[in-house]
């Protein structure tokens, strides 16, 4: 515990002035774009090259695992016990795609076949037609079935005066096919030519190209198409004889996309980039808690992607929604102006070799000059020690001397968002190199288990340790929009800062051991590295509880 | 090129029909994709004894894809733009099928014209104006007709700004004599949708009053 820390706290006040001298919209825009989780995904994708097994993970909803609210600190006993009564149900929830939801569809379709006494392709039309949403059909049924069939184009609106005939696909099976016709002239591309038409009941003919280009155009809106010339329906076969293909196939995923759009409150795409999971909420009514305890409802679909339910980020512990909205819209706002550029190269500060980060650690050791310095606040490693945060330290009295140097007489004179922005982004690209430098290890372990025949299960605590120190980082992260919002004279936030000090010693540590390069070594190690995750586990779970109690307790106050 | 085909086919059709009055050019020979089409205002409406034209691009993939079309000749309409000619019409946009040809989507502008869409408007201040007024909003629609879309008949110059935007000389008169600019007086009495004004009803002679001082 560095109490040295703590104070170090006190020197960032607000101040509302910030000079915001070069302008950087890229790495804003990444920033937002990170924060988002999208970017994310090219580092999160790998994931199945570790071949992670889920159920080496307790499979929580980051909800409710974190109540081991262990603190080197003496926490006082009144605020453990509050923090174990906020305790939400689980999330049932189920991972979706929208083949398997259109299934369902497709389910409950032959059920209600029975009550409407229409053919299936039809009813699917009429499902489509309401956005699947069979309560909407049934009114509407009831109240006016011929208009509804000749609305949709089920129907051709002289066949209402019968109004007998519901089953509209009886009898008029033979006009919907291709016809070959010789010197056939379309009235679409005004070409004279021997070639395959189509044409529904109603008699508008064209030829095959044009009707393919006309369907094809549509696949993607999700709506039903009709005949080039009128209203009537293309049913899916009619679609797929047209096309060659299976592409009513298309159509209803795009229907169905549509009415997950339209059913946000309990169904949810996962927000990763090339992700086609669907996240269903069986039942919402638990969220106003969550949002009440200052919970965040975290999913995970099929692929492991770990999302918010309710704004479509990433895992955001310890902020919760509110503090994530607000933390991204004041960085989309605001880092346009901060004035420095966020790289992965940096000036050594004792002979000013550029130096690449390679790896999510902030320990850096100069290529050139062999100087061991701090990534964040570029100086000296040493009294570091084992904790980063004491980066902040500027104005303790044994560094009053060092204190002088330039880039820390800039460094005081960020402004506190921008230091708390500058920190929230310093873990975010340190995640992302772990992630990359998690990948090249394990391609090395997976080398290890051809040549020298070490078991898949035995190369697993790579893979979780890598995952553990993503988590850890992106906890750490969030962290820091939390601090930013709380009062930071109050002894939790004191406390929170301690936390964040202890896990981020935690995550360089296991960082470092990753960064270790012979697959040779990294086995004899594994004690260690189960060790060292153990512990950054155990510090993001702390980290998280205390920062949900800043919330709960009103300290952190996002406004 | 089906393209290019069609698109001479329906020069030719709309040659073969004289009667619509309705006629479609190349800007340039060389260029397919840009013509210009005219069509004659709507009997008994204000645009009447009008020719309007239209401006049309052509995209590749027509017709499978609708034709761009905005007025050249301005137009005093709630679904025209006012100042740009741009149209808001369904058919110009997603219902549009590639069975509709230039000269039926010119009909539909016709058609238009004849009868407005005003609670989906392109020009906010037009439709409310036909909304709140009609009989002024038809004296202003009739003007532009002559004004603008009418060969020979060059009135241009004699009009009274006001008069081009339905607004009571008398009001902007009286402004006029309390000190204020004719041009600011006339932005502010469109920009708050006034075209009438009762000298009687403060709240809408203080609201202007208070436009006119900022
Ligand atoms: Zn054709
Ligand atoms: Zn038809
Ligand atoms: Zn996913
Ligand atoms: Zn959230
Ligand atoms: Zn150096
Ligand atoms: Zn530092």
């Amino acid at each position: 515990m560095h109490t040295a820390a703590v104070d170090a706290e006190h020197e960032y006040v607000y101040e509302d002035d910030f000079d915001g001298n070069s302008f950087d919209d890229t790495s804003a825009e990444k920033y937002t774009d990170m924060a988002a989780g999208k970017k994310r995904n090219s580092i999160m994708s790998q994931e199945s090259e570790f071949e992670i097994d889920d159920q080496l993970y307790s499979d929580d909803d980051g909800t409710d695992a974190y109540n081991d609210y262990t603190l080197v600190e003496p926490l006082s006993t009144v605020s453990a016990r509050e923090l174990n009564q906020g305790t939400v149900p689980n999330l049932k929830y189920e991972c979706l795609t929208a083949q398997s939801i259109f299934e369902k569809m497709v389910e409950r379709v032959n059920h209600l076949k029975l009550i409407f006494n229409i053919c299936t392709e039809d009813l699917l039309s009429l499902m489509q037609h309401f956005d699947w949403n069979e309560e909407r059909l049934l009114e509407s049924w009831t109240d006016k079935m011929d208009d509804l069939l000749v609305e949709i184009g089920l129907k051709n609106a002289s066949e209402t005066v019968s109004g007998t005939q519901i089953d509209a696909s009886n009898g008029t099976e033979t006009a919907r096919t291709l016809n070959f016709r010789n010197n056939f002239s379309c009235m679409i591309c005004c070409e004279e030519k021997t070639t395959n038409t189509f044409s529904l009941e109603c008699g508008h003919e064209y030829c095959i190209d044009c009707y393919r280009h006309y369907v094809n155009d549509k696949l993607n809106s999700g709506n039903i198409i009709s005949c080039i010339g009128c209203s009537l329906a293309l049913k899916n076969d009619d679609i797929d004889k047209i096309t060659g293909s299976p592409s009513s196939k298309k159509l209803m995923m795009s229907s169905i996309k549509s009415f997950v759009q339209k059913h946000n409150k309990n169904y949810r795409w996962c927000p990763f980039t090339d992700c086609n999971y669907i996240i269903h909420l069986k039942d919402t009514s638990s969220l106003d808690e969550y949002a009440r305890l200052h919970y965040s409802p975290f999913v995970k679909c099929s692929d492991s992607h770990r999302f918010c339910f309710s704004c479509a980020f990433e895992i955001h512990a310890p902020a919760d929604c509110n503090v994530t909205a607000l933390w991204v819209n004041k960085s989309r706002k605001e880092s346009a102006n901060l004035n420095w550029v966020l790289s992965n190269t940096k000036e050594c500060p004792k002979c000013s070799v550029n130096i690449e980060k390679d790896g999510g650690c902030n320990h850096m050791v100069c290529s050139g000059c062999k100087y061991e310095f701090c990534w964040i606040c570029e100086r000296d490693w040493t009294p570091h020690g084992k904790s980063f945060y004491q980066c902040t330290l500027y104005k303790s009295d044994d560094d009053k001397k060092n204190a002088k140097t330039s880039l820390e007489v800039a460094a005081k004179t960020l402004k506190k968002y921008t230091f708390y922005y500058k920190m929230f982004n310093a873990q975010e690209e340190s995640a992302k190199l772990d992630w990359t430098l998690g990948q090249a290890v394990g391609a090395k372990v997976r080398l290890l288990q051809e040549k020298m025949g070490v078991s898949w299960i035995e190369g697993q605590f790579l893979a979780e340790s890598v995952r553990t120190l993503y988590e850890g980082r992106t906890a750490l992260k969030w962290s820091f929009a939390v601090a930013y919002y709380s009062d930071a004279s109050h002894n939790l936030t004191k406390i929170f800062v301690d936390n964040q000090s202890l896990l981020s010693a935690a995550v360089e540590d296991l960082s470092e051991l990753l960064e270790i390069k012979e697959p040779a070594k990294i086995m004899d190690r594994k004690t260690d590295f189960y060790n060292k995750a153990g512990y950054v586990e155990n510090r993001t779970s702390a980290l998280i509880e205390c920062g949900r109690d800043l919330l709960c307790k009103g300290i952190c106050k996002p406004v | 090129m089906s393209r290019a085909k069609r698109i001479m086919k329906e020069m030719q059709a709309v040659k073969d029909d004289p009667e619509a009055h309705i006629t479609l050019e190349f800007v340039n020979e060389s260029d397919i994709h840009h013509l210009k089409g005219t069509f004659q205002g709507p009997p008994e409406t204000p645009y009447d004894r009008g020719q309007f034209v239209v401006d049309i691009e052509v995209p590749m993939e027509y017709p499978f894809k609708p034709p761009k079309m905005k007025f050249d000749t301005k137009v005093y309409h709630p679904n025209v733009s006012s100042v740009t000619g741009a149209i808001c019409l369904d058919i110009l946009k997603n219902a549009w099928s590639p069975v509709i040809t230039l000269k039926s989507a010119l009909i539909s502008l016709q058609a238009l014209l004849q009868s407005p869409e005003p609670n989906d408007p392109q020009d906010a201040e037009v439709a409310q104006h036909y909304l709140k007024d009609r009989e002024s909003f038809n004296k202003t629609a009739a003007l532009w007709t002559k004004l603008y879309a009418s060969s020979g008949v060059a009135a241009n110059g004699s009009v009274e700004e006001s008069e081009l935007y339905g607004i009571d000389a008398d009001i902007v008169q009286e402004f006029e004599s309390q000190g204020f600019a004719k041009d600011k007086i006339i932005e502010v009495l469109r920009r708050l949708g006034i075209k009438k004004l009762d000298p009687n009803d403060n709240n809408s002679v203080n609201r202007v009053l208070e436009e006119l001082l900022k």
